[in-house]
């Protein structure tokens, strides 16, 4: 991992594309401002592992364990 | 097109049916995939993985279970998927399923969205807070009124 330190105003260059700049420290939390093109996709980084746990959780499931109850009967019940 | 060595054996599916993920699901191999349904018209049906067959995950459409389910999408997604109002949107969610129907849960927090007409897909983080990545489906459901299905029909690649 390459560490730098940075203070408020202060920038950072990821590739050519991609600027990081440090708004705000306040407390424990610091605000950051990404610009990046519409192409590049910037997550939460525990967002995007759990939607991965999930998916792969999923991807797991025995192929025979979808057995259920018909769609009619489900709006029934939960609506 | 036919698949070998998927989870259910030898599938057919059909050349329009396939959905273009740009980035795959998180997590996963694969930037094509195709619905499947059982024939019954349940619920829940799988995303099965073009490119890795042995790869496969169910879901479910959200609103089925949860009414005022809200995705908000952003509008460089929007633009990727081709969509210009929010009724060109699919939106599918993953299902964990557990092997007690009460144990169920959904993913709110990473929905599918799909453009039926490009058939290009994205799977997004969904920013509207308080959506959990396992939420519970049955829980409001009295478990004696759900009953088992008729044993699995041949699966089918769905047209949506």
């Amino acid at each position: 991992m390459l560490v730098i330190t940075r203070r408020p105003g202060q920038q950072l260059l990821i590739g050519e594309d991609v600027t990081v700049t440090v708004l705000e420290v306040s407390g424990a939390s610091v605000r950051i401002g990404i610009e990046a093109p519409s192409d590049v996709r910037i997550f939460r980084h525990e967002l995007w592992l759990e939607v991965k746990h999930e998916n792969q959780a999923a991807a797991a499931t025995p192929p025979d364990r979808l057995r259920l109850t018909t769609q009619e009967e489900i709006t029934e019940q939960c609506l | 097109m036919k698949l070998e060595k998927t989870r259910f054996g030898r599938i057919e599916i059909k050349d329009d049916a396939v959905l273009e993920f740009g980035e795959g699901l998180i997590g996963l191999p694969g930037k094509r995939w195709a619905l499947l349904s059982h024939a019954d018209s349940s619920a829940f049906m799988w995303l099965q993985s073009v490119d890795h067959p042995p790869t496969a995950v169910p879901v479910t459409l959200p609103g089925l279970f949860f009414s005022d389910y809200e995705v908000s999408l952003s509008d460089a997604d929007a633009e990727l998927l081709g969509i210009e109002r929010a009724d060109q949107a699919e939106v599918f969610c993953v299902v964990r399923a557990a092997e007690r129907i009460e144990d169920f849960t959904i993913n709110l927090r990473g929905p599918i969205v799909v453009h039926g007409e490009s058939r290009r897909g994205r799977q997004i983080i969904n920013e509207l807070a308080g959506y959990s990545a396992r939420q519970p489906l049955f829980r409001n459901v009295e478990m004696a009124q759900v009953k088992p299905a008729s044993p699995a029909a041949p699966m089918a690649a769905t047209g949506i």
